[in-house]
This record gives structure tokens, sequence and C-alpha cells, in this order.
């Protein structure tokens, strides 16, 4: 296993992250510098924090954060914000309505960025339980949301919430 | 949710205004200014973006804090970046030394930020003329990724659909269906009549008991003097017989009635099965390439079948309910019109009770069919996988995974029953009360005298029977939800026009020489994605033409458009001279002929298979055929020969024998331009070996296209046609091209050192 990992292009614990003159992240490692690069998550759900994959402005890989709580803490603040801006997964705290038009269940939450009301078009395809009571939704125009634990939520919204899963 | 909104142009409000106004200039006036639905700082609300004919300016009230202001001089800007991200997007503006994100939206806003982002870009060209071009605007937001939306009022059009449910008028599409049933109104007019008289006199029973009650057995008991045994007698038989004529008459009346309703709706669902079946044949492949093949079908079996159950039940049920609530009511009222008010007050509830239920076992029903689905699937998914799980000694794990939906699904069936069983005791519980009410109110007038003890009776009766047609009219919405989505999906199909068809005044072609020409074609399957540009090329008659280049290349698409399954964008494809789009489809296609990499054969015998395209050929000329193709001999080694039925898609033959049927179908109907897509690859030596030698007799004295990834199967070809990114990046023969040292020569060296490498 080891010698597998070998071929991994793991990003040293002292590579730098900040943020630049135009807002964008850059990278300092190793004496060089690479201005607007991109971080990507390999496990978005499994290990949010973990692979996060490293590439510069032409797309191609720079390296891997294995994880990034190694990183010092400004780099930590700064490649979190890029992810949070990049997987933007506003999270579901109370399910206020379900209702049904037409075939397509509208669902009126509280998120912890504010209120929302987005349309499910195939509960089936759109709504994915991953363990732990963790549900992600996928609405109608591609934006995502995610329920940490539904089983958590208060007896209003889980008797909305079961009548999906 | 998004509201498309289909103009940036938004007023901004005063408050937003006032808050500016430090900012802008006295002489600054405001060229456009547009919202966006996550603000700065990531929550969801609104925020506003202008420019000015200076700036950009991006406001975003910042929750409770001092709101976002971000600004950039219009002047100064270098690029203009949207950004398609997971879940959101945005825009971003850089200046030679600085940057800032201007807006954050949700994917719903990806084609207003689009034109943005757009609009931006003019707005900066304006500000700095002379600037360079292509740079400026950066990245591209996607559509809509999941669901659709439709274009008039923005609903999201559920999958499989294809046509939004809130612009569909229901009522429209049930009348629609209806002149369906119009050429046989003497059926229906028919069918109604004897609903009305069953329904009718199905009703009367309750009052011959009351009869019986009050005038033959009640009075028995007074021992009236005046009683003559006799005429009790009389009457009993009187009542007797005449309940037998209503049973008698009811069944009879019932049988007809059922006999000519299920006539009717099979004699709609014919027409209705035929016509879509012969509308779904005259439709161009692109409409098979946005439908599931299963969905199509659906539309022919299911969809159809619901329609027919809709007619000749659903509708009249409905008629016959309502019919039969009205006329027990007349009846309870007319024999008294206090008790009667009084035993029909629970039915609100009883109302109330069945949408209530319904609603949830509807609901509830759904959530258990997704589990059952989920557990078909993992079965579908595990059962063929058997030998990896075995090969990786995984069975445990399945095992455990499978207990884990198998535990779903329980969960659900318990609570599915749970809802179940108390349903029915609700519901007869509702309707006692009316019982309740009867006895006591009803009971309360016979002691006093003013009500007859057989009134008592029918009003009980009556009371049973006026349940059960309150309830069904309640599921009915359901009933018409169901048949208006399968109306509306059949007349999709119907509605939906051809889009590729033979003009009026169609040339039907000759036999043709095989002259092939492209002027200037451009082609795309989806709007904006071209797959064809600008390609120019003439092919002689009787050349071999063989087309090489990567995956993707426009190689298919090619051919597609000679045999003119779409339509072109812009250019034209001659035959012979003639304008492809002026010539009948069929003399077309009639002189094309096909051999494909997985070739098609319909369940039936081989000798039909093989005289597909020509069903009047003799036996001598498919046996003919076969020889020709290499088929002859192991077709003879069948033991029922050219009777051999193929099985379905040809299951029960090898793929090279499938193969050489399929040139034998291509030889029988001898075209006059040959596409051979890929007819080759995934054979064995010798049969490919058989299949080359086949193919050589084939394409004797006709143009001929083919496609070949190995490229030593091209080695007959007259000319090569390179195609790369939809264009014709080489043209010439084997020779020419290697000498040329391009893109072909470049393949074939691949090829060789990678057939060096297997030989080792």
């Amino acid at each position: 296993m080891s010698q597998l990992t070998n071929e991994l292009n793991i990003l040293p614990q002292d590579a730098h992250f900040y943020i630049n003159a135009f807002h964008d992240l850059a990278l300092e490692v190793t004496g060089e510098i690479y201005e607007n690069v991109t971080v990507e998550r390999a496990f978005p759900l499994k290990a949010p924090d973990e692979f996060i994959v490293v590439k510069d402005d032409q797309k191609d890989e720079i390296g891997i954060i294995e994880n990034i709580r190694q990183l010092d803490q400004d780099s930590l603040d700064v490649v979190q914000d890029a992810l949070n801006q990049t997987y933007y997964l506003p999270k579901i705290i109370k399910i206020h309505a379900i209702e049904t038009n037409f075939h397509i269940p509208k669902w009126t939450v509280d998120t912890d960025r504010g209120p929302r009301m987005f349309e499910i078009p195939s509960s089936r395809r759109d709504v994915r339980v991953v363990g732990g009571g963790r549900v992600l939704l996928r609405d109608a125009d591609g934006n995502r949301y995610e329920i940490p634990d539904y089983r958590k939520l208060d007896v209003e919204s889980l008797a909305f919430a079961e009548t999906i899963l | 949710m998004a509201e498309p909104t289909d103009t940036l142009e938004e007023s901004l409000p005063d408050e937003i205004h006032a808050k500016l106004s430090d900012i802008l200039q006295p002489d600054e006036t405001i060229h456009f200014s547009t919202t966006s639905d996550i603000r700065l700082d990531g929550a969801f609300g609104e925020a506003w973006l202008l420019a000015t004919n200076h700036q950009l300016i991006a406001y975003s009230p910042d929750g409770g804090g001092p709101p976002d202001i971000v600004r950039l001089p219009l002047s100064e800007i270098t690029s203009i970046e949207v950004k398609d991200l997971v879940g959101s997007g945005q825009l971003k503006a850089r200046t030679a030394n600085s940057g800032a994100t201007l807006s954050r939206f949700t994917k719903g806003l990806n084609p207003k930020f689009s034109d943005v982002a757009k609009t931006l870009e003019t707005l900066v060209k304006e500000a700095q003329p002379g600037i360079e071009n292509d740079k400026l605007l950066r990245g591209k937001l996607a559509r809509s990724a999941s669901g659709v939306r439709c274009e008039t009022c923005g609903t999201v059009i559920p999958p499989r659909h294809d046509v939004c449910p809130n612009c569909l008028d229901t009522r429209k599409l049930l009348t629609r269906l209806l002149m369906y049933a119009r050429p046989h109104w003497k059926l229906g007019t028919l069918s109604l009549f004897l609903l009305l008289t069953a329904t009718f006199i199905g009703l009367l029973p309750p009052l011959l008991m009351s009869e019986l009650i009050d005038n033959v057995l009640g009075p028995i008991s007074l021992s009236d003097p005046l009683f003559k045994k006799e005429d009790a007698y009389s009457q009993l038989y009187l009542l007797v017989g005449l309940l037998f004529l209503i049973n008698l008459s009811q069944s009879s009346l019932s049988a007809i009635r059922s006999y000519i309703l299920s006539k009717l709706g099979q004699h709609v669902t014919y027409d209705l099965r035929n016509e879509v079946y012969q509308h779904l044949h005259q439709h161009s492949l692109s409409f098979y390439n946005e439908r599931e093949t299963g969905r199509i079908m659906a539309s022919i079996t299911q969809d159809v079948g619901r329609l027919q159950d809709f007619i000749s039940d659903g509708l009249q049920e409905a008629i016959r309910d309502i019919l039969t609530i009205v006329i027990i009511c007349c009846i309870l009222f007319y024999m008294d019109a206090k008790l009667a008010a009084l035993t029909l007050l629970p039915t609100p509830l009883l109302v109330y009770a069945t949408l209530k239920f319904s609603e949830r076992f509807h609901r509830n029903y759904r959530g258990l069919w997704r589990r059952w689905a989920g557990l078909s699937a993992l079965l579908a998914d595990t059962i063929p996988g058997v030998r990896v799980v075995k090969a990786f000694a995984q069975e445990d794990r399945e095992v455990g995974k499978f207990q884990v939906i198998s535990k779903d699904l329980f969960e659900g069936e318990v609570r599915v029953a749970g809802i179940r069983s108390i349903f029915s005791p609700i519901m007869s519980f509702i309707t006692s009360i009316g019982t309740l009410i009867i006895w006591f109110v009803g009971g309360g007038s016979v002691l006093e005298g003013t009500l007859t003890l057989g009134s008592f009776v029918a009003f009980t009766q009556y009371m049973f029977r006026y349940y059960g047609p309150v309830q069904s009219l309640c599921r009915l919405n359901h009933r018409f939800q169901r048949a208006s989505t399968s109306a509306e999906r059949v007349f999709e199909v119907l509605d939906t026009q051809p889009d590729v068809v033979s003009p009026p005044n169609a040339i039907t072609l000759p036999r043709i020489e095989g002259k092939v020409e492209f002027k200037d074609v451009a082609f795309s399957y989806e709007q904006g994605k071209p797959v064809l540009k600008d390609l120019s090329f003439t092919i002689e008659p009787g050349e071999m033409i063989g087309l090489a280049g990567h995956s993707g290349a426009g190689k298919s698409t090619l051919i597609n458009l000679i045999c003119r399954f779409y339509d072109i964008e812009s250019g034209q494809i001659f035959i012979d001279g003639h304008d492809l789009q002026d010539i009948s489809l069929n003399s077309l296609r009639n002189q094309i002929g096909v051999v494909l990499q997985d070739p098609f054969l319909f369940n039936g015998p081989i000798a039909e298979n093989i005289a597909y395209g020509n069903p009047d050929a003799s036996l001598a000329e498919v046996v003919a055929a076969a020889k020709t193709a290499n088929a002859h001999e192991f077709i003879l080694r069948l033991p029922d020969g050219y009777d051999t039925p193929v099985g379905e898609r040809g299951v029960r033959l090898s793929g090279g024998e499938r193969q050489r049927i399929s040139i034998a179908r291509a030889i029988l109907r001898d075209p006059r331009i040959l596409i051979l897509d890929e007819a080759t690859s995934s054979m064995d030596t010798e049969t490919e070996a058989q299949i080359q030698e086949a193919l050589h007799r084939l394409i004797q004295g006709r143009t001929t296209f083919a496609i070949a990834h190995r490229l030593s199967t091209l080695k007959h070809a007259n000319r090569l046609l390179i195609i790369e990114d939809g264009e014709l990046a080489e043209i010439g023969s084997h020779d020419e091209l290697i000498a040329q040292d391009g893109i072909y020569a470049r393949l074939c060296h691949m090829q060789t050192e990678l057939s060096k490498l297997r030989a080792l």
C-alpha cells in the first residue's frame, strides 16, 4: 500500500495559502508561487476536509492537501472559505412544508443561510440518504442542500421528511 | 426558487439608491441594475449589481452589519469571469491590479447571469475602446442541471413529462379525449341511457321493503278484523315478483352496459394506439434520442390503457355516483325532510376524512414504492454481478446491504399497514353516526307515529347506499389527474411534428449513380455545440471512402446526414446533383444500405431478417445474398436452416453471424450508397477475414462510406476523409496522407506500435 500511495503528490505541510490582490486564492509552496489556484474535494461527502486537490489557473493539478487541518491557521481559513464557496451547501434546519403541485414537491425550509423555497423534480433521483441520517438534496436548478441528520429534526419537519425518504 | 426574470433592468428601491448616493458622482447615470439571490456573505437574500457609466457596484446587505459594497471602475476592468460552482455560481471582475467577486447566485439564475456577463462585456468595451475582445469574458454557466422549467410559466416540469402541467388545460385535454369517442356516439348514448335506467331501478328495492313492512307484514300484528290474509298474500306475491323483476332487469342491464362500455373503451384505445404508433414512425431520430425507450413504450401500452380505463370506467362511475347521490337525497327528503337533513350531517366529516386519508395513503404508498424500487435495483445490480461478488469474497457485505434496504422496506410496510388498519374502522365509525341519528331521531318519530316503520327501514338502507358514492367521488380527483397525465403524454407524441419530412413536391429519385457532394455543411445536435462545421467534399460514384478520426470527431454524424436522419443546419448535400432536401425520404433511403457495428436483427426467422428491406425477394435471391455474404454455410448448419428464429435482437446468433446476416440484408437491397459503420470491429481474426471478404464483394460498384477505428480495414479505400473536431482535416489516398505526415500518419503510426505491442 505504501508504495501505491507514494505516487500521490501530497503537498508539504508548510504549503501556505493566502488571498492575493485579485482576491484569488494563491499558494506558496517550496519557494514557488501559484496565483489563482482552485481547490476541489476528492471526497465531498465522505471526507470533506481530506484529499483536497489543488489546481493552477490552467486546471492542472499542483498537488493534494492530505488534510486541511495540517495547514497553518491562516491557510486553513482561506482554504476552508474557498471550499465553502465552491461547495455551496446550505444546511436545512427546519422544514415548514412540502407541498406537491403538479407532481413536483415544493419545499419551504429554513437553512443556516436563510429561508428558502425549492422544488425537487424526482425524489428518487435528487434525494440521497448517505448514511448516518445525512440527506443530500438537489433542486430543479441544480442547487444543493443538506440535512445533516434528519433523525434530529423537530417533529414537524421529521413528519415531512419521512414522506419523502 | 428561481423566479425567471426576463429583464436585467430591475428598478432600484429608493432606500438603496439613497445609500449609494454618496458613491455616485453627480453626472453618473445607472446603466443597469439587477438582483441576485445570494449575498456576498453567502446568505440567501437580495443583493444588487449596478453598472453606471463609470463603474460597477455590488451592493449586498450584510446581516445586521454595514452592507458590503464593492466598486470597480469600468475603464480599468480587464476581465469578467463567471464561475459555475457546485451548488451556486459567482461573477468576478478583475482589473490590472485587483479583483473582486461581484455577485453570488443560485443555479436558477444561471441564464440571467450569462446575460449579465455579456452586458457587462459590452459596457466595458464601450468604456475602453480598442480593448482586446476575446479574453474579456471568461467561463460559462451551464443551463439548469436536473429539471427543466417551462418556458412560459417557470414551473418545473416533472421528469418523463415533457409537457408543463401548469400550462396544460385539463378540461381541454379531456374534451379532446372524448372526441375520440365521438365516432362511437351511438354506443355512448346507449350505455349512458342504460346507466341511468339501471341506477334508477337499483334504488327501488328499499322502497319495496318499506311497502312490504307498512302494508303487508306490519298490519298482521294489529290483528285488524278488516285484515284479509288473502289480500296480504297477493300483495306479498306482487312485491316478491316486483323485486324479482327489478333484480333481473338490473343485472341484465348492467351486463349489457358493461359490455357496451368496454367495447366503446376498446374502440377508442384501438384508434388511439394505432395512431400513436403510426405517428411514432414518422418522427426523426432526434425524437428518439431525446426520450427513453421505456417512456415511449409506456405511452403506447400503459397510457393508452389508462385512458381506456378512464373513458369506460372512471367517467361512467362518476356520472353514476352523482346520480345516485341526487336520487337518494330526493327520496330521503321526500320521505322526511328533517330526518334526511340530520342523517346527511356526517357527510362533510366523511368527505374530509376520505380526502385526508387518501392523500396520506398516496404519499406513503409512493414512499413504499420507492423502497421497493430500491430493493429491485439492488437485486438487478448484484445478481448479474455475482461473479465479481464471489471473486472478491464479498457475499457477507452484499447480504448486509440487502438487509439494510429490506429493513427500510419493512418499516415502510408497517407504517402503511398502520394507516390502512385505522382507515376502515374510522370510516365505518363515521357512517355509523348516521345510523345513530336515524335510530335516535327516526326511532322517536316511529314511536310518535310520525314516521312509518317501513320508511324507517328504507331510510337506513338508503343511508348506507349513499356513503359509497360520496367516498368514490372524493377519489375522483386523483383519477382525473392520472388520466390527464396519460392523455397529455399521448397527445404529446401526437402533437410533436416530425422534424425531418419530405417536401410536398418531393422528387422521387431514379436509380442513382452514387455521387455525393457536401457543400459547407454545418450541423449540431444541440444548439451552440456544433458537431460538423463547414464541411465540403465531393465523392465520385463507386468510390470507397474511409472515414477516420478520433471518437466524437463527427464521423457517424456525417453518415446520419447522408441518410437524412437529421436535417442539416446550413449548407447543402447533393446526391447525383439533387439537393437532399428536395428528395422524397423513401426514395433516398431505398438506395442506401447500412451495415452497423452491432447489427440489429428483429425477432423472426433468418430469411425474414435477410429480406427485411425487400419483403418480396424470392427464396433464390435470399440464398444468393446469404452466399455472397459468406452466411450460407453457417445458416445451413442450423437444424431449421433459413427458418431458424434468431431470438429477440438476434441473441441466438454470435456477433459474426449477425454481422453476416446484416451484410446479406444489404446485398439483397442492392443499394447504390453503402455505409459500413465499424462493421468488422470486435470480431476474431478468422471471422473478420470472412466478413472482409463478404464486404469486399458487397462494395463493388457502389459508393461506400466506411468508418473504422482499425485503419488496416480501410486498406481498400480509394480515398480517406480525416475528420477532426467536425472539420475536414485531410483528404486523399493512404499513400498521399502518409506522405503528408499529418493526423492520419500519426494515427497509423500509433496503431502499428500498438499491434507490435499486441504481437509480443
